[in-house]
């Protein structure tokens, strides 16, 4: 008995060892019994719910990362917004433009405003339509509303215009009642108001009549609205008249060109007359 | 060391939900570090075999609980704290501090493999041939564990091992 008892405390730890090992082939052999499987399927539970407190706190800790990708999102989202609306809003300008019946817009080219010049004495426009799109210099740029300018620059994909609105630009005109014939230009300040030169005192020309692009006009067809009048001065030998101009240039976005005036021998005649002068 | 049981095993509870929740997700192929097996090859090689077989069983039980297979989990720990208490250091042992890390870094490897080798022969959920298993999966173990363990022992065992 002492002889065991001393072989016992000698290899206790074998023996030890063997119970363990028991144990866990037991627990192998009973592996789906109802008491391991819900054990088990408890401490998955536990696992899966520090697993998600681990994965909160690292969500807080990488929030910012998190922010910084939404926000990146968040302007590329906006940025497609902004780029459908402004298609939209071109899509109905032009169906605006083509649908006005006064002007025969299949004719005529159309283009954006992309950029634009603006200060007290310079006005340039720059339009998204260039000579590969059949742009020449001198086209009329209009709108159903009424004269914008002419093309003055022309690259492959764009195009300047030398608006209304500018110091060098000049154009026949003719009003539409009496018929009084001058020329208007744009000496600066209000953007809307444009001036009308060499109509005389003898002309019949009232307040509020239209002003139109007369046959005298270079590039310009014959009557496309430019103004009204709103005020009329006497001078010496002539009127000097303001127009409030028919186009908004601080809304100006979509714009047509019309085919070139040929008019090269008109041009010609007048040229010897002349001496190196822009014709209006 | 029977006082110390139970801060033993509140150890053995922490370093545990480590395995379970860090350094499981550190893998190379496949293959990630084992800190239980350090601390039950520290644990025998430092204070007994009968304690290090003891602590694996346990270490097997809550390793089972938190990630399924229990049997063989504790099968696995057991034979991992048995085998490291070959290499035991007895008390009042005049071995260096050296002597104590190399002996412990020889336990963590063989233990490591031997149980490594029980895993994959009870339990092969991917179907990969046992010999690749303990061979070559278990070596990457066994050395990802061994860089484990020289970093836990540089950091927190230092002092301790030169006593």
């Amino acid at each position: 008995m002492q002889k065991f008892s001393t072989l016992f405390f000698k290899y206790n730890t074998y023996l030890l060892f063997v119970v363990y090992c028991g144990i866990s082939f037991l627990f192998i052999k009973f592996q789906d019994d109802d008491l391991l499987t819900k054990l088990h399927n408890n401490g998955m539970e536990a696992s899966a719910f520090i697993t998600d407190k681990m994965m909160s706190f690292s969500y807080v800790l990488n929030l910012k990362e998190e922010n910084d990708r939404l926000m990146r999102i968040n302007t590329e989202l906006i940025s497609k917004v902004l780029n459908t609306e402004a298609a939209a809003f071109d899509e109905r300008t032009r169906q605006k433009i083509l649908a006005d019946t006064t002007l025969k817009a299949s004719k005529f080219f159309m283009a954006r405003v992309v950029n634009r010049k603006f200060s007290d004495r310079e006005n340039m426009l720059l339009i998204n339509a260039g000579s590969s799109d059949g742009i020449k210099k001198d086209m009329t740029v209009l709108t159903p509303e009424g004269l914008v300018g002419r093309v003055s620059t022309v690259s492959e994909h764009f195009a300047k215009v030398m608006p209304v609105i500018n110091s060098d630009f000049k154009v026949s005109v003719v009003s539409g009642k009496s018929n009084s014939m001058g020329l208007l230009s744009w000496n600066g300040g209000n953007e809307s108001i444009a001036q009308i030169e060499h109509i005389p005192i003898s002309s019949n020309l009232k307040l509020n009549e239209q002003v139109l692009t007369s046959d005298f006009s270079t590039f310009a067809s014959r009557g496309i609205p430019v103004g009204k009048v709103v005020r009329i001065q006497p001078d010496k030998l002539f009127y000097t008249v303001e127009v409030k101009l028919a186009v908004d240039f601080s809304s100006l976005t979509h714009v047509l060109i019309a085919p070139l005036k040929i008019e090269t021998e008109k041009i010609e005649m007048i040229r010897e007359n002349t001496s190196g002068e822009t014709f209006p | 060391m029977t006082k110390k049981y139970p801060l033993y095993i509140g150890i053995l509870f922490i370093v545990a939900l480590l395995q379970e929740f860090g350094f499981s997700h550190l893998t190379l192929f496949d293959v990630s570090p084992d800190i239980i097996t350090i601390f039950i090859a520290v644990i025998s090689v430092t204070v007994g075999q009968k304690s290090g077989t003891s602590l694996g069983f346990m270490a097997g039980l809550l390793s089972g609980i938190l990630s399924g297979n229990m049997g063989l989990n504790m099968l696995a720990r057991t034979v991992e704290g048995f085998i490291a208490g070959f290499f035991n250091i007895p008390a009042g042992s005049h071995a260096t501090a050296t002597q104590k890390t190399k002996r412990i870094y020889l336990a963590i490897v063989t233990a490591g493999f031997c149980a490594n080798s029980v895993l994959a022969a009870g339990y092969n959920p991917l179907a990969i041939s046992p010999v690749y298993r303990i061979f070559v999966l278990g070596v990457i173990e066994s050395v990802l564990t061994l860089i484990l363990a020289v970093i836990v022992t540089r950091l927190f065992l230092r002092q301790s091992l030169a006593d």
